[in-house]
């Protein structure tokens, strides 16, 4: 019995979800050749999908992989301008809108020479699950231009911008389509954008994400990935009946996340000791007190300067080079009960997982994008700790960009406690939607498959609701 | 110009010295120049052109004084030498604009002229490339210009004796000296200082009582000395004036029946005294072996490079040389007054009686006078002027004194003007120096900058900004020679290699007491901070970049005592002189074809452009601009150039720390700024001053240094409102200006972006005027500080000027399809052209292993191979990660030119975790380049460029540690390079196709 109601012709019976899933693999390489990226991200979110394939044939015969993989639209536009020479330049430009099953399309606008339609289809159809799991009504979407702004004039990159919003702005608009900002396009970009949308369409509406504070952005931007991934653990401590309190804490890295991560866990009453940057590591087993953070942040953020700084101006700590014939790195090699990388991908390694393993770390909470290598993460998941997947823990980013549409529909602009508060909220029902959606799955614990499937599932049954479109 | 009876030095010649004035029948009248601009003005302003032509010219061939007239081209000169014949030597440089040293010889024979065409070589490479490729025998001689412009005296001298040799030892028996040297590099550094010798010998030989004018012409009897650069040749000439000898100073080896002969040197000094048995006999050579030969053969001998050759050969400085005073006489001969110089001559003018300025006037005894002080110009300005032009004769006493005065004051803007503290005027703009000699590189480029601005409108382009050179004074070489004379510092200077041992007795050994003394009287009027640079002789010399190899010092120098003032300026002047001498600079000048003993040092103290905020002193901002930039990004083009700039002090420019850099073509389009991330990571977020304390009182090296600050401090100080932008976390943006509250960061937008100062304007047309002055391109060093009362112009000060050295672009190579399992590397970022295949050692820092933190340990380690592959003289192949040179270990190995100077080729590659930026902005490139040394960048990861690491390491190496490999092959490691379009091969050990 089909949920649409209508006759539809339903795969064999006989197959497997596993088969079920490669017959879909297949046909998307079959119909988006040259696309490798694309191709990849499909076939690991679909993968990961095949508990709930297995009890929910009405996705399969609703087809909804088939349809999930391929975009509702997109829209692919010349994009001339002319530089400052006089001479004219004539770029491409994409907006890729994948899905608004339950929301707007949502995500954003990519300004790089190695931008094509493969990669920002890869991109859009991530987002429609990270979106998802924000739990806010976000639909998926990505976009963008091979356009290069290295060497670029602010002259140039305006002009480029205004050209770019002339054809993108009949396809976006508050309730259709909101993009926001990534790689080569920054607060200038939006703003650029901005205008030049405001312009053509007449109106003052949240159609951007990223906006200038005086102008419809939120606060707590820089914030959200720290607050929000230090949330979430103690979201996963406190199903646990435990809490972040009193906890000796690692963190990786000394920038935006880190700082905040740092920041938001001495307010939970935690115990942070590491930062490091790329050239290594201290370890302050006294903490990173409020005094401390406040002189990293303004030798990392003003002065730029290198953390080995920190063990000078404070002799409580010790500073430990980056030495990479170790084969792993000493800062999860320390005593600990929680860790936090907030550096950079792969940062963590099997041999490194196995080490906080060892000293005793009992939940990694992933702020940086893909920290872990797959290894690392097998590591965790068979010991058993709690492991807040980047996906998940990280996604107070993408939860602030929805916070700030809302707001824009409001027209009111939040406090910081406001925004912070809703910003807690969201990690808490993020967290709700993994640990229940884990359990419900058969997997209890393991937020990794929570995240995937209740993503996943969130955005299936929308599209089940929403009938054939 | 013709020649005339000078009455005022030769009126009294009496008829014993009639057969002097016989001798030198070819006389080197005028001489043409075919050179860039700035090769010309090189040559008059480091050698004090002027003084030499007194001093040493003069001697040869009064009445009449060669000028050298300047051209650009080999057409040029050929026109010009036909139509005026008072030219009769042409000086050219191998490749002048339009053709080569070879066909101008020719073109000059095929135009019937009977003209010596003598060719000048920049650079010993460019020399042999050019001696393997053409028939010599048309030119009348090849020298090589190495930063000494006595070797111009000396080609003049060598081409009159040449031609006068026959004559003059019929005439008057003159002696003639046999130098044997086949060897041009060494014979053009060489010849000059026998020649002095040799002057200073007969000058000495002179009786008493007699006038200057006497000596002068006396001097013309001189021994002449021959070159010969074989044996046959070497024996002709000594069969040809065998009775005139008076000694023989020969090499050892040279060639005999065209074969490098190493008894050739033996074999002459033997048949030389078969046949007189007494005459004086010196060889050289650089090997010691050769001594008890020498010895057995029973004649002297001198290594050559020892480091006391030329002082063994030097016994005394040569005496000032009088120029001859001006008498005032009446028509009947009384003497009423003299002058000595122009000054005086101007003075003097004013008093004496109308009848003796008529006297003169009317027979040209001025110009002629000026022409022989080689005041050219004004001689020439003088010289229609008549009596009978004036309403009386007190019009031309005043249109005469107006003239002079007119003219010192041109020279005292454009020229350089002895110290005087008498009439000193420290507001003034100065540019002063104390002693004879050169005034070295730096302090040439900037005299020639202070030329150039007088001269060309650029001076005077931009109203609201004034663009000069800083007031300077320059202590000129012979300081430095006196220096080390009187003290006896040379030897332990030449031979130690204990760095603090030299710099303790330099501390304590006192400068000359003459020069502490004009010392004094400048420092007591002087209260603001100095900058106390080294300008050596050979820094700077447009083939052989010493940049950053000496030392530069700030002074506060705002004690109240004036005594403490001296004392620190003394201070730092033994300092800069001890640098000369130190490890690094005997290094660095190992790697050059020069010899330590070759190298002198003047000291350039410039008045620090900058402003006072609180106990700081620093300039808006600082800057190193290129007219050629190596590493251009559309839309900017190689030609279009490349500046650096930094918030402050000029130290983060130059040191390679953030600043920002972009083309002053396109000022808008700035590389680095092409992401909030990339802006954020590659601004200046500090800044140096002179930091002037409480009336700073201490000796120590340090409080001759600048100090860093923070961009809070700048803020403060109002200087960051100029170049300043704002980074907000909040809004994901950087945004122009300081209005906004967020991370303040070093942009320049306000001046490159909003028209605040028209840098990028200034730097582009400056560049232009600058390279064409130079013919090549050139670089610049500036400082600036802003005004803020719109009464007050901006200060635009010039720090330096020098030429940038390109490779030579000989061949266009294709580098073809090459597989890439033969390769060892390829690289789209390439400087240099041509091909390499002398490279048999490869010093590798493994990419596997490297570790950042140990990057100090591998520089040293680097350092080891590099000092025993010089040692060996081993051209080696270096491959390394990081930016080669950075002052920042993090970000690359933190190498000190000398550290790597044996290396041919250099490859600079990515971390495995980090990007590597080319070293673009740091001086340490200009040595790169100057050296000619091929430099790959590859960036693997991205796509640019590969390197085989894994067969690397796989390669056995020689010597080991720290991550640096030391390999050798036995077949020779290929290097290809296109220069034009960027493109480098290195192939594997006999791979190469």
């Amino acid at each position: 019995m089909s949920a649409l109601g209508v006759a539809v012709k339903s795969p064999s019976k006989s197959t497997s979800a596993k088969d079920y899933i490669h017959e879909v693999i297949e046909e998307i390489r079959t119909k988006n050749p040259a696309e490798p990226e694309f191709h990849q991200a499909t076939q690991e979110v679909f993968e990961s999908l095949v508990p709930v394939l297995d009890r929910h044939p009405e996705y399969r015969s609703a087809k909804l992989l088939e349809r999930v993989a391929e975009p509702e639209r997109v829209i692919m536009f010349r994009v001339p301008w002319m530089d400052d020479r006089g001479e004219i330049q004539v770029n491409r430009g994409f907006r890729i809108e994948m899905n608004s099953a339950i929301g707007p399309y949502k995500g954003g606008l990519r300004f790089h020479p190695s931008v094509t339609l493969g990669t920002l289809k890869f991109l859009a159809f991530e987002q429609v699950f990270k979106n998802s799991l924000t739990t806010l009504p976000m639909g998926g979407g990505k976009g963008g231009s091979d356009f290069d702004p290295k060497g670029k004039s602010d002259n140039e990159v305006m002009k480029f911008c205004q050209s770019f919003m002339t054809e993108l702005w009949r396809h976006i608009g508050p309730n259709t389509d909101v993009p926001a900002g990534d790689i080569g396009v920054g607060g200038r970009e939006i703003g650029y954008l901005f205008g030049q949308y405001k312009r053509l369409a007449n109106e003052f509406t949240g159609v951007l994400t990223g906006k200038g504070l005086n102008w419809g952005g939120s606060l707590i931007r820089p914030e959200a990935t720290g607050y929000g991934c230090v949330y979430f653990a103690d979201e996963m401590l406190k199903a646990q009946k435990k809490s972040l309190a009193g906890k000796t804490c690692v963190v990786s890295g000394s920038g935006n996340v880190s700082q905040y991560t740092v920041e938001k866990l001495l307010d939970l009453g935690a115990k942070p000791v590491t930062v490091s940057d790329s050239d290594g590591m201290i370890h302050d087993p006294d903490g990173i007190t409020r005094e401390k953070l406040a002189w990293v942040m303004e030798l990392k953020n003003a002065r730029r300067g290198r953390i080995s700084e920190y063990a000078t101006q404070f002799k409580s700590a010790k500073y430990v080079p980056m030495d990479y014939k170790l084969g792993y790195n000493p800062l999860w090699d320390i005593k600990a009960d929680c860790a936090f990388p907030s550096a950079t991908q792969n940062e963590i390694n099997a041999k490194d997982a196995s080490n906080m393993i060892k000293n005793g770390v009992a939940l990694v909470a992933e702020g940086a994008n893909m920290p872990s290598t797959l290894e690392a993460i097998q590591i965790y998941l068979d010991a058993g700790i709690l492991y807040g997947p980047a996906k998940a823990a990280n996604a107070g980013g993408v939860a602030t960009s929805g916070l700030e549409m809302s707001q824009n529909s409001m027209r009111l602009s939040w406090t910081r406690q406001e925004v912070d508060e809703r910003l807690h909220q969201i990690m808490i029902a993020i967290h709700k939607n993994c640990f229940e959606t884990a359990e419900r799955y058969g997997t209890p614990g393991n937020y990794l498959n929570g995240a995937n499937i209740g993503g996943f599932v969130k955005i299936a049954n929308a599209m089940l609701d929403q009938g054939l479109v | 110009m013709s020649t005339t009876h000078d009455p005022t030095s030769l009126a009294d010649v009496s008829n014993p010295f009639q057969s002097f004035q016989d001798l030198m029948p070819f006389r080197v009248q005028d001489v043409l120049l075919v050179s860039s601009l700035y090769d010309s003005f090189t040559l008059q302003e480091d050698g004090r052109l002027n003084e030499l032509i007194a001093g040493e010219f003069l001697e040869l061939s009064l009445p009449h004084m060669p000028a050298l007239v300047h051209v650009s081209s080999g057409a040029e000169a050929l026109a010009l030498a036909k139509t005026e014949r008072r030219f009769n030597l042409i000086i050219t440089t191998i490749r002048a604009a339009d053709m080569d040293a070879t066909e101008l010889a020719r073109e000059v024979k095929l135009a019937g002229l009977d003209i010596p065409v003598v060719a000048m070589a920049y650079d010993n490479d460019e020399r042999k490339d050019f001696e393997a490729h053409h028939d010599l025998s048309e030119l009348d001689g090849l020298f090589l210009w190495q930063g000494n412009a006595r070797v111009l005296v000396a080609i003049v001298k060598y081409v009159e004796d040449l031609r006068n040799v026959e004559h003059d030892t019929l005439a008057m028996g003159v002696r003639v000296v046999l130098v044997v040297e086949d060897n041009v590099r060494y014979y053009s550094a060489f010849l000059p200082e026998i020649y002095t010798e040799i002057i200073r010998q007969s000058q000495s030989l002179l009786s008493e009582g007699i006038n200057p004018a006497h000596k002068l012409v006396r001097t013309r009897a001189r021994p002449k000395l021959l070159l010969a650069t074989n044996f046959e040749e070497a024996w002709r000439l000594f069969r040809a004036y065998e009775p005139y000898l008076l000694g023989i100073i020969s090499d050892v080896e040279f060639p005999r029946d065209k074969v490098r002969s190493r008894e050739a040197g033996f074999e002459l000094a033997r048949m030389a005294r078969e046949r007189i048995p007494d005459l004086p006999i010196v060889l050289q050579s650089s090997r010691a072996e050769f001594a008890e030969g020498a010895a057995k053969a029973g004649v002297a001998f001198v290594r050559k490079y020892s480091e006391t050759l030329l002082s063994d050969l030097r016994a005394f400085m040569v005496e000032h040389f009088s120029f001859g005073e001006f008498i005032f006489r009446l028509a009947d001969g009384t003497e009423v007054d003299r002058a000595k110089d122009l000054k005086s001559l101007e003075e003097k003018l004013r008093t004496v009686p109308s009848e003796s300025i008529a006297y003169h006037g009317e027979r040209n005894h001025f110009s002629n006078w000026f022409t022989a002080r080689t005041e050219f110009a004004l001689a020439r300005k003088m010289r229609p002027r008549k009596v009978s032009d004036f309403d009386s004769v007190d019009g031309l006493r005043f249109d005469l004194i107006r003239s002079i005065a007119e003219y010192r004051r041109e020279q005292t803007d454009t020229l350089v003007a002895d110290f005087d503290p008498k009439v000193f005027d420290p507001n003034g703009n100065y540019f002063a120096r104390i002693g004879g000699g050169s005034l070295g590189g730096k302090a040439r480029g900037l005299a020639f900058v202070r030329y150039l601005l007088n001269y060309h409108v650029v001076g005077k382009l931009w109203p609201g900004v004034h663009i000069s050179v800083p007031p300077t004074l320059v202590l000129a070489t012979d300081c430095f020679d006196r220096y080390l004379a009187q003290n006896g510092l040379r030897e332990l200077a030449l031979n130690s290699r204990d760095d603090e041992q030299i710099t303790k007795e330099f501390l304590s050994t006192p400068l000359p007491r003459d020069v502490v003394r004009k010392l004094r009287a400048f420092v007591e009027q002087v209260r603001w901070p100095l900058a106390v640079r080294s300008s050596s002789l050979l820094e700077d010399s447009q083939y052989q970049p010493f940049t950053g190899v000496y030392e530069t010092y700030m002074l506060p120098n705002n004690h109240p005592d004036a005594r403490v003032r001296l004392r620190h300026l003394l201070m730092a002047i033994r300092r800069v002189y001890a640098s000369t001498f130190l490890r690094q600079a005997k290094d660095y000048l190992h790697a050059t074809p020069y010899r330590l003993e070759e190298e002198k040092m003047a000291v350039a103290i410039q008045k620090v452009v900058g402003n006072h905020h609180e106990n700081r002193f620093y300039p808006d901002f600082s800057g190193v601009a290129r007219s050629y930039n190596y590493y251009p990004t559309p839309p900017a083009t190689s030609e279009d150039g490349v500046a650096a700039v930094a918030l402050g002090m000029g130290r983060s420019v130059v040191t390679g720390e953030r600043c920002l850099s972009f083309s002053p073509r396109h000022p808008q389009s700035i590389v680095t700024f092409s992401s909030v991330k990339e802006t954020l990571s590659n601004t200046q977020r500090e800044f140096w001053a002179v930091e002037l304390g409480e009336e700073t009182d201490t000796d120590s090296e340090k409080a001759m240094r600048e100090t860093a600050f923070g961009l809070d401090v700048a803020e403060k100080d109002g200087t960051l409102s100029a170049l300043g932008s704002t980074y907000s976390a909040e809004n994901q943006a950087i945004y122009d200006g300081l209005s906004r509250s967020g991370v303040r960061l070093v942009t320049f937008a306000p001046i490159l972006k909003h028209g605040v100062f028209p840098l990028a304007e200034i730097l582009a047309v400056l560049l232009e005027v600058g390279s064409q002055g130079m013919n090549r391109p050139a670089e610049i060093e500036f400082a600036t500080c802003l005004s803020n009362d719109p009464r007050k112009p901006h200060e635009f000060g010039f720090l330096q000027m020098r030429p940038l050295v390109l490779q030579r672009e000989t061949e266009n190579l294709d580098l073809g399809e090459a597989p890439t399992e033969a390769l060892l590397c390829r690289s789209e970022s390439v400087m240099g052209n041509g091909t390499v295949d002398t490279i048999r050692d490869v010093v590798v820092v493994d990419f596997h292993r490297f570790d950042r933190s140990r990057s100090r340990a591998a520089a040293a380690v680097i350092a080891r191979y590099n000092a025993e592959l010089l040692e060996a003289k081993r051209p080696y192949l270096l491959i390394g990660v990081g930016r080669w040179g950075s002052t920042d270990p993090w970000l690359g190995i933190p190498v000190t030119w000398d550290q790597i100077s044996g290396a041919r080729v250099i490859v600079e590659s990515g971390f495995r975790d980090f990007r590597v930026m080319p070293s673009q902005g740091s001086h340490f490139f200009q040595n790169l380049t100057s050296f000619q040394i091929g430099y790959f960048t590859v960036n693997a990861d991205v796509g640019e460029g590969l390197i085989a690491w894994d067969w690397l390491a796989a390669e056995k190496a020689v010597s080991e540690q720290d991550f640096v490999r030391h390999l050798r092959f036995e077949e020779p490691v290929v290097v290809k390079m296109n220069g034009r379009k960027t493109q480098g091969l290195i192939y594997k050990p006999g791979k190469a196709s």
